[in-house]
């Protein structure tokens, strides 16, 4: 519950998508059922960003022999990848609907 | 989170199950796209962004950041096609 509510809130639009349209159906079992699908993947989706995160900024903040911790790095190298994250989903997304414009995919 | 037991996953009626086969196709593909940026991302940051002292982009990373994942795709596309040719 606590990943997915961090990813959650600093989830790009698709991700509120799905959580919304878990919403929209009349069964309660089939809405329990795809509220249930959409957290896991809420929370794979975080477990997967806190491993690429934590595998990128230990590797551009801390040095062997790793005596030291380097916590205002961590911080800056964090807020930065979650921006990167922001501009190629940005990019990707463009470039996926231009494609799909033309015709291509 | 109350859990789903089996009795209440058989007692849905086939509209339900469609309705559920049409949203795990969505959410399929909407994972895809999610698992691609986490590697774009992954790829693009190692190679784009040098210092972390600071947690904005330059417009210099961001430029750099946005041409990465295009090349990629350039790439993804053109080897695609050479392994087609060569069949």
């Amino acid at each position: 519950m606590g990943l997915s509510s961090i990813f959650g809130g600093g989830a790009p639009s698709q991700q509120k998508e799905a959580t919304t349209s878990a919403k929209t159906t009349s069964n309660p079992i089939a809405n329990e059922l795809k509220n249930q699908i959409a957290q896991e993947l809420a929370v794979a989706n975080a477990t997967e960003l806190v491993n690429k995160i934590s595998e990128n900024c230990f590797e551009k903040c801390l040095t062997s022999p790793y005596s030291s911790r380097n916590d205002p790095c961590i911080d800056q190298c964090l807020a930065k990848y979650m921006r990167s994250w922001n501009v190629i989903s940005k990019a990707y997304i463009s470039r996926i609907q231009n494609a799909s414009a033309s015709g291509e995919i | 989170m109350s859990s789903l037991s089996t009795s209440d996953l058989a007692s849905l009626d086939d509209t339900s199950k469609k309705e559920i086969a049409t949203f795990l196709e969505g959410e399929n593909s909407k994972q895809k796209v999610q698992m691609s940026i986490h590697q774009f991302t992954n790829i693009c940051f190692k190679k784009c962004v040098d210092s972390v002292n600071n947690p904005d982009l330059s417009s210099q990373e961001e430029h750099c950041l946005s041409n990465c994942v295009n090349r990629f795709l350039d790439t993804n596309i053109r080897i695609v096609n050479g392994l087609q040719n060569s069949r």
